[in-house]
């Protein structure tokens, strides 16, 4: 166990609420140094909140909804990156540290071209890294090369999802979150990027949690799991661990 | 022929005009409705520069548009950053500031017509039999550098792309490590910088009026409107189709039909494809 306790980013004790409805409950989680930590859990569990919460688009999301006199959201607890504490930073400061989100529904720039997106993705890289990151987005990706002058909003979900990740990569990550890769997706491409987030992991040793509502695709590629319900952790443990619990296989993973 | 010429100057002379506006509106999604004014102000700055304090021509006029830029990104830094994401508010902000900056100037004295700025060059050419000043040319000229720069700086500049992706998804571009403000800055800033180029290229060929900048705002609206917003191609091919209309009317019909053209296609456009010629947004979003 002693590697394991080799930790990038902490959550501690986090709670975000809409008002006055909780949609993140006391949450404590670790992610392990090149590692992929999973996070289950339906609709409104609260995957979407606390991928915000830790990327930084939480604050700006309160901002504009206090500036439009919308809902009041109030954040506690503590967000550790590499033992420094991030909860206050602006999301772009965080994308400097390292923590770039991938986020839910690819969000890409839908009329420039793919290339284009990928390019916007590296405007925190400097040339070499960007050329460097860029070759190997399509060694990952290869039908990438041919679509690249396209423009992204009109290739299919999972071509888009490519650049949306390919483009996370190119913010050079050290903590890249993924927020629901594979939603909408067919099995067949599903699998495959399960396998392309996985190679990702191991060639470049980058830090990954995943969040994810149904897990079948991902579990054989995630290291730790955690299930997420009405925003508490209802159970974690290693991808055996959720595998042998019959409940959680029953709810959360359609076995 | 006369027609023709006049035409593509006229046309070139409404994408200076509208240029900053759309890429402060269009591209990074800022509406500036101060774009006249500064217009304004940077002929009025230029004057004074020259006349009051005899600085050379050159000087003057980057001094002005350096004021321009300036006061494009306190007008965001100070007010538009309040009220970011309310795009009605923005433009009531910016438009009252426009209006503010006009009816000060007015009140400073900014009427008649002795405030006119020299061309830089004099002169005629005849271009197949219809005489052109060398002002006309210069203008041709600087408005083509000008397309093709920006075209440059929005395709393969780290701030340029940056421009355009808060444009069209400002959080999808916070998590990438853009600040959205600064890159908002800058375009305002920008553009406004480019409605003072526009003033100190333009305005050469008649007088600084206040009046001048309720026009400026006009056209620029309407070019964008026409062209579709976020669309570069759009706001090019919108001046020329406005630009042609214009001359047309007035050679034809009266000298004073000009801002009736421009807000006949706004209508116009509205009511037939409210996106714009150029605007795909819809199309896009639909997909989804």
């Amino acid at each position: 166990m002693s590697s394991n306790d080799d930790w990038v980013l902490e959550v501690r004790d986090l709670m975000v609420f809409y008002e006055n409805a909780l949609a993140v409950n006391n949450i404590s989680l670790k992610c392990r140094t090149g590692q992929i930590t999973g996070i289950f859990g339906a609709n409104s569990a609260g995957k979407s909140t606390l991928m915000h919460t830790i990327s930084g688009v939480m604050l700006d999301i309160k901002k504009k909804e206090a500036m439009t006199g919308g809902e009041r959201i109030t954040l506690f607890g503590a967000i550790n990156f590499n033992e420094e504490d991030i909860q206050n930073l602006q999301p772009h400061k965080r994308a400097r540290k390292g923590i770039v989100l991938c986020p839910e529904r690819r969000q890409l720039f839908t009329e420039s071209s793919a290339l284009e997106n990928l390019k916007i993705g590296g405007y925190l890289a400097d040339k070499a890294q960007a050329k460097k990151t860029l070759a190997y987005i399509f060694q990952l990706f290869p039908e990438l090369q041919k679509l690249k002058n396209r423009e992204a909003g009109f290739l299919s979900g999972g071509e888009q999802q490519m650049i949306a990740i390919g483009r996370a990569l190119m913010a050079q990550p050290k903590m890249l979150l993924l927020d629901e890769p594979l939603l909408g997706l067919a099995p067949s491409i599903e699998t495959r990027l399960a396998k392309a987030i996985n190679e990702i992991k191991q060639q470049t040793g980058i830090t990954i949690l995943l969040g994810e509502q149904y897990a079948r695709p991902v579990l054989p590629i995630i290291d730790y799991g955690y299930v997420l319900e009405n925003g508490s952790i209802v159970m974690e443990g290693t991808a055996e661990d959720l595998m042998n619990n019959p409940d959680v296989l029953s709810a959360y993973f359609g076995m | 022929m006369e027609l023709l010429i006049y035409g593509l100057i006229n046309s070139i002379s409404l994408v200076l005009m509208s240029i900053g506006f759309a890429l402060a509106y269009g591209v990074s999604r800022v509406p500036n409705f101060a774009h006249g004014a500064l217009y304004i102000l940077s002929g009025y700055l230029t004057w004074i520069f020259l006349n009051r304090l005899q600085m050379p021509y050159v000087l003057a006029i980057i001094m002005s548009l350096l004021v321009a830029a300036c006061i494009g990104a306190m007008l965001y830094r100070s007010i538009l950053i309040r009220v970011r994401g309310m795009p009605i508010s923005e433009i009531i902000a910016s438009f009252g500031v426009g209006v503010a900056i006009l009816e000060l100037l007015r009140w400073f004295g900014l009427r008649g017509t002795t405030y006119m700025l020299p061309p830089f060059a004099k002169g005629m050419v005849y271009i197949g039999g219809v005489p052109v000043d060398l002002q006309r040319l210069i203008i041709v000229g600087a408005g083509i550098a000008v397309v093709a720069l920006l075209w440059f700086f929005t395709h393969y500049t780290k701030i340029g792309l940056a421009l355009r992706a808060i444009a069209q998804n400002e959080r999808a571009a916070m998590v990438l490590g853009i600040n959205a403000d600064l890159v908002a800055t800058i375009s305002v800033a920008l553009g406004s910088a480019l409605a003072g180029l526009a003033a100190v290229l333009l305005l050469p060929l008649g007088n600084i009026t206040v009046q001048t900048g309720y026009e400026v705002l006009i056209f620029a609206i309407a070019v964008s409107v026409c062209g579709g917003l976020g669309s570069w191609g759009g706001a090019v091919v919108a001046s020329f189709l406005i630009g042609l209309a214009q001359i047309t009317t007035v050679t034809y019909i009266a000298s004073h039909y000009h801002l009736v053209v421009a807000m006949l296609t706004i209508i116009l456009i509205l009511i037939l494809k409210p996106s714009g010629l150029f605007g795909r947004q819809k199309e896009l979003e639909e997909r989804v």
